[in-house]
């Protein structure tokens, strides 16, 4: 009975328009719009990586080993499994380029490959040519192409003629898509691709140095991958086998948790958003105070009235969410050409239910839990308000069930974003800072209002009628103080941290490099190249040390005889292969905190000294026994020491290092640090690879340098991702401004009449909201400091270094918005005649 | 008559309405002396209260001319208009119009703060006790009765000691007992102060305790006695 009258009250009320909503609606609509467009995004690259699996992989399915080529067995039975294969071969180089006396040297991931590739796909070149064509050799020398960056880093012409180890390569031309270089991953030098057969003189894949092959494999339609991958595991050992199910599983990866994230912070937009929901019901409840009172006097209950506004805000929330989902639906296919541009993975852009579904969730649930407080003390009008001021709406606590059902839907909602983002630590820890931001900047704001109200009556601010009466509109009361503070408080908190976080990841490599980094890590130096190599370097004066090791790589299948993963889950060490040395003695800077170091002269079974930190973490202990395939060998070795490795110092550290007749005989190159003057390190790059062009110089300062050109990335997407709170927070600004216009224009009115000049009042009106954005700021500079404090300690695992320039630009960005948004809706109240303003209100 | 404090000549005021600019005051003649009580009455909608509000420089006259205390407030911009009535004028008005963010003290301390007075706060406060609020001195006006506004309201406009007090309706909210209250208050400021009183009214009783009634017909003055006889 009540739902059916309160329906029809609702509807009569709804026919005064959406005037009073229009904060409510872009607010709501803005939160929901931003994370559904990240949904859709998400989804749209997971679509991308699945329907393009194939092409990403560069073939059905791929094998990859590390240090070798497939010998004959192998081979025959990869050919006998596929319809078509590929074989490459990746490694890095320094390509060289002469012209006249002067070289230019870069760092350069090379890809050989055969004339099948790609198996899926197609490569594009600028000139448009045929790969064939682009790979082929023109007067004995061979071609190649190369990513634009390294043809400009080099300074070269297409035509020209560059060096990778002793083989000279022609440039046919620049290689602007490669099909499957999303599933290489990370690489620290641009590609350069060739024929394979073309790099057998070049001296650079010779038996120990570092180089992986790929077998990419195209098979017959319905092939069982999971058994063809059994089968391989049993045919090729070491291979590591991916397929096309998921053909960049560290790009999927990557995507989902900061697509995830990136909805946390859209989530922290929603709440901010709230606010400014939470404020319009608010107005317009206050406004209806005299319709409740009337509709009480008429014999309408609580609960029919209650309904009645439940009905309308329901009626707009869904409005609202519908227009927020459009947006974030039709955002993503609008601008797909430049998402697509952007991405280094192809986006299947298209509508995605789910994103829409999530993102409306949370759309109905923010809006639920910040309405009910306002829509609950419709309650508490009583039907004397009529007749004298015996308490509006928006006055006074709910009553506990709403209370409770607020913060059952609270929980609701954070218990939701932790199962869709799959982030529940970050979720839950995202959404008790965000409770906490709350809760200190409701206590802020009355504090500040307490505050503003003492020294309102202060006798030192006496005739300053400007301050006076600033402060007194802040601290009076049915001021605004609550809702902006509230609003644009919570908006500067998640820009704090998000800049907190984002000076942070871009100083994180600059800062946490130890004052002495090496400036090379030279690669591929073979055994019979040390000596001179070292004394070479030894004997110039700019270089201070020279520390080498023999290096092989190799992956822990097994520990006690049972699979590893089986004991250490998916530890980073068991990803991939690994570094592993052997030394005959402990190295000078060694410390070994659990058992010792074999004996000099030690030859019997194998034995290994283990990383203290990774073994504890891994659960391996001394007498355990590690196998570790290397290069299609198993090699079975007793851990009988544990020694620390800090990997923060740049130098050489392996987790592994074992006996020198446990790993001798097998092929194997050296590795070494360079310490030098920064001056010299030009000379040094141009001598050792004049000298030995098969030995790779990685230049520290560059790898770091591609490292945090990545992290900077990173930190562009969550500013980005932030962007959307930030305009959520500018419209509530507003819309409390706005909200304001009429109790300023009252205000201006009255003070006119008094005397007051316009300056003297506008005057007040930019000093109450410079106060507000103060406070508003000071609040974030703590809450987000903490938040990015938070968040570099327990999720990024490094040190927090709080950065007080974008602080102290989130204040004052804070203070100017609160000032502009506050003044352009001073011009209305100031302009406006006393004597009608009165009038109207008699 | 004394010399005149205010002074009408062929005043109008027009405003734009929805249905089009109406004609408020149709060319208004007159001349208020010092010390003077004057109430303005008429039927309503005649233009009593754009009168008093074109008198206390609140509206401006389309044409013609209103000079007070020697000043045409035709020829003065807003904050010209402001700072002339810091001075000289006190407004109350029938819904009281204080500051809701504002304690009854602040209220009433605001024109003598702007009026430069250094010690505009034991003045406010003796004002309030004077209107028998020294007790409600530091409660919003939300906190308060409607005969209480109206007071802060009347010391408010008497604090800063003005010529000329204009009211406008000013118990029209009250019932009858507090009502009568606040216009014995009024005119006891009045008599205490020696300022120039205009009060608009409906109330006859009123009327007939001023020493010159002049009465309002649309926009026109219909009469003008200064006989203690009224409605």
């Amino acid at each position: 009975m009540s739902l059916a009258i309160a329906g029809r009250i609702a509807r009569r009320e709804l026919r005064g328009g959406l005037k009073g909503f229009r904060v409510f609606l872009a607010c709501l609509a803005l939160g929901v719009g931003a994370i559904a467009a990240i949904g859709s995004v998400r989804e749209s690259i997971r679509g991308g990586l699945d329907r393009e699996g194939a092409v990403i992989l560069g073939g059905d399915a791929a094998l990859q080993l590390t240090y070798r080529f497939a010998d004959t067995d192998e081979r025959a039975w990869i050919n006998a499994s596929a319809e078509a294969v590929s074989e490459m071969v990746d490694f890095r180089s320094l390509a060289v380029f002469r012209s006249g006396e002067v070289a230019e040297r870069g760092l350069t991931q090379v890809k050989g490959v055969d004339s099948a590739y790609p198996l899926y796909g197609a490569v594009t070149l600028d000139p448009v040519m045929p790969l064939e064509a682009a790979l082929g050799i023109t007067n004995a020398v061979p071609g190649a192409v190369m990513d634009p960056v390294l043809i400009a880093r080099l300074g070269m012409k297409v035509g020209e003629t560059f060096r990778l180890g002793e083989q000279d390569f022609r440039l046919t031309a620049a290689l602007i898509r490669e099909p499957d270089s999303a599933a290489s991953g990370f690489a620290l030098g641009p590609r350069t691709l060739v024929r394979t057969a073309a790099l057998e003189n070049s001296g650079l894949i010779q038996p120990g140095t570092l180089f992986e092959t790929e077998y990419k494999l195209r098979l017959t339609e319905g092939v069982d991958l999971d058994a063809l991958r059994l089968e391989a595991k049993g045919k090729i050992t070491g291979a590591r086998w991916r397929d096309k199910r998921n053909g960049a599983p560290g790009i999927a990866e990557f995507v989902d948790r900061l697509g995830s994230f990136l909805v946390l912070v859209g989530l922290a937009g929603l709440a901010v958003g709230g606010v400014g929901v939470s404020s319009a019901v608010r107005a317009y409840l206050s406004e209806k105070t005299e319709v409740i009172a009337t509709l009480k006097t008429l014999g309408a209950e609580s609960r029919t009235i209650f309904l009645s506004y439940f009905i309308q805000i329901g009626v707009l929330t869904v409005l609202g969410v519908t227009l927020g989902l459009i947006l974030g639906a039709i955002v993503p296919i609008f601008f797909a050409p430049l998402i697509e541009a952007r991405l280094p993975v192809p986006a299947a852009v298209t509508l995605y239910p789910m994103p829409l579904v999530e993102a409306g969730i949370y759309g109905v649930l923010a809006a639920l839990i910040f309405t009910i407080w306002p829509l609950a003390q419709t309650e508490d009008v009583r039907a004397a308000t009529l007749f004298r001021d015996a308490g509006g709406a928006g006055q006074g606590w709910p009553r506990w069930r709403w209370i409770g059902l607020t913060l059952f839907l609270f929980v609701l909602l954070v218990a939701l974003a932790a199962q869709f983002s799959g982030l529940g630590g970050l979720t839950v820890w995202s959404a008790f800072g965000l409770a906490v931001s709350f809760i200190v900047l409701v206590g802020a704001a009355w504090a500040v209002r307490l505050i503003a109200r003492r020294l309102a009556s202060a006798r030192a601010l006496r005739g300053r009628s400007a301050v006076r009466l600033a402060l007194g509109s802040v601290g009076g009361p049915g001021g605004e103080a609550v809702s902006v503070v509230l609003s644009l408080g919570l908006g500067l908190t998640v820009l704090a941290a998000v800049g907190q976080i984002d000076a942070n990841l871009r100083g994180a490599i600059a800062r946490d490099l130890p004052e002495i980094a090496p400036s090379f890590f030279m690669v591929d130096i073979q055994p019979g190249q040390l000596d001179a190599f070292t004394d070479g370097l030894e004997a110039n004066p700019a270089v201070s040390k020279v520390q080498s090791a023999p290096m092989l790589r190799g992956i822990i299948t097994k520990i006690n005889d049972r699979p590893a993963s089986e004991v250490a889950g998916d530890h980073w060490v068991l990803q991939g292969d690994r570094g592993v040395t052997y030394s005959a003695e402990a190295p000078e800077d060694a410390v070994v905190t659990h058992g010792a170091w074999w004996p000099s002269d030690y030859t019997g079974p194998p034995q290994v000294s283990f990383a203290t930190e990774e073994a504890l973490e891994m659960g391996i202990s001394l007498g355990d026994d590690i196998t570790v395939n290397i290069l299609g060998r198993d090699i079975t070795a007793e851990v009988t020491g544990l020694r620390e490795v800090d990997f923060s110092t740049a130098g050489i550290g392996f987790i592994m290092s074992m006996n020198p007749s446990a790993l001798q005989g097998a092929p194997h190159s050296h590795i070494a640090t360079v310490y030098a003057e920064t001056e010299a390190e030009g000379a040094i790059l141009r001598d050792v690879s004049n000298t030995y062009p098969n030995i790779t110089a990685i230049r520290v300062k560059d790898a770091i340098e591609r490292v945090s050109e990545v992290l900077a990335g990173i930190a562009a997407a969550i500013t980005y991702g932030a962007l959307a709170t930030l305009v959520t927070g500018g419209i509530v600004l507003i819309g409390a401004a706005a909200a304001g216009v009429r109790a300023r224009t009252y205000e201006a009115a009255i003070l006119k009449t008094v005397g007051a000049s316009r300056r003297t009042i506008l005057t007040s009106f930019a000093l109450r909201s410079a106060l507000l954005g103060v406070a508003a700021g000071s609040v974030a500079i703590v809450a987000g400091g903490l938040a990015g404090w938070a968040v570099m300690t327990f999720v990024m695992d490094t040190d927090f270094i709080f950065e007080p320039v974008s602080a102290l630009l989130i204040v004052i960005g804070g203070v100017i918005a609160t000032l502009v948004a506050g003044l352009a809706f001073a011009w209305g109240p100031l302009a406006a005649r006393p004597a009608q303003v009165l009038r109207a209100r008699e | 008559m004394t010399e005149a404090i205010l002074s009408l000549k062929d005043a109008t005021l027009s405003l734009d309405g929805n249905a089009g600019r109406v004609a408020i005051l149709k060319g208004i003649t007159l001349d208020i002396g010092r010390g003077e009580t004057v109430g303005l009455v008429g039927p309503s909608g005649s233009g009593k209260s754009s009168l008093l509000m074109l008198m206390g420089g609140l509206e401006r006259a389309s044409s013609g001319s209103v000079v007070a205390l020697g000043h045409d407030l035709t020829s003065l911009g807003e904050d010209a208009l402001a700072r002339f009535r810091r001075g000289h004028m006190g407004v109350v008005f029938q819904s009281f119009h204080l500051i809701p963010t504002m304690t009854a003290l602040e209220n009433v301390a605001t024109p003598l703060e702007l009026a430069g007075v250094h010690d505009a706060f034991e003045r406010a406060r003796a004002e309030l006790e004077a209107v028998g609020l020294g007790n409600r001195v530091d409660h919003y006006p939300a906190q308060m009765s409607g005969g209480e506004q109206q007071r802060v309201a009347l010391a408010r406009a008497a604090a800063p000691r003005p010529d000329i007090l204009l009211a406008d309706e000013p118990t029209g909210n009250l019932d009858g007992i507090t009502g009568q209250a606040i216009m014995d208050l009024l005119f006891g400021l009045r008599d205490r102060y020696g300022a120039t009183l205009v009060l608009v009214t409906h109330a006859p009783e009123l009327a007939e305790r001023c020493d010159r009634v002049i009465r309002l017909q649309d926009g026109t003055l219909s009469s003008d006695e200064h006989a203690k006889a009224a409605e």
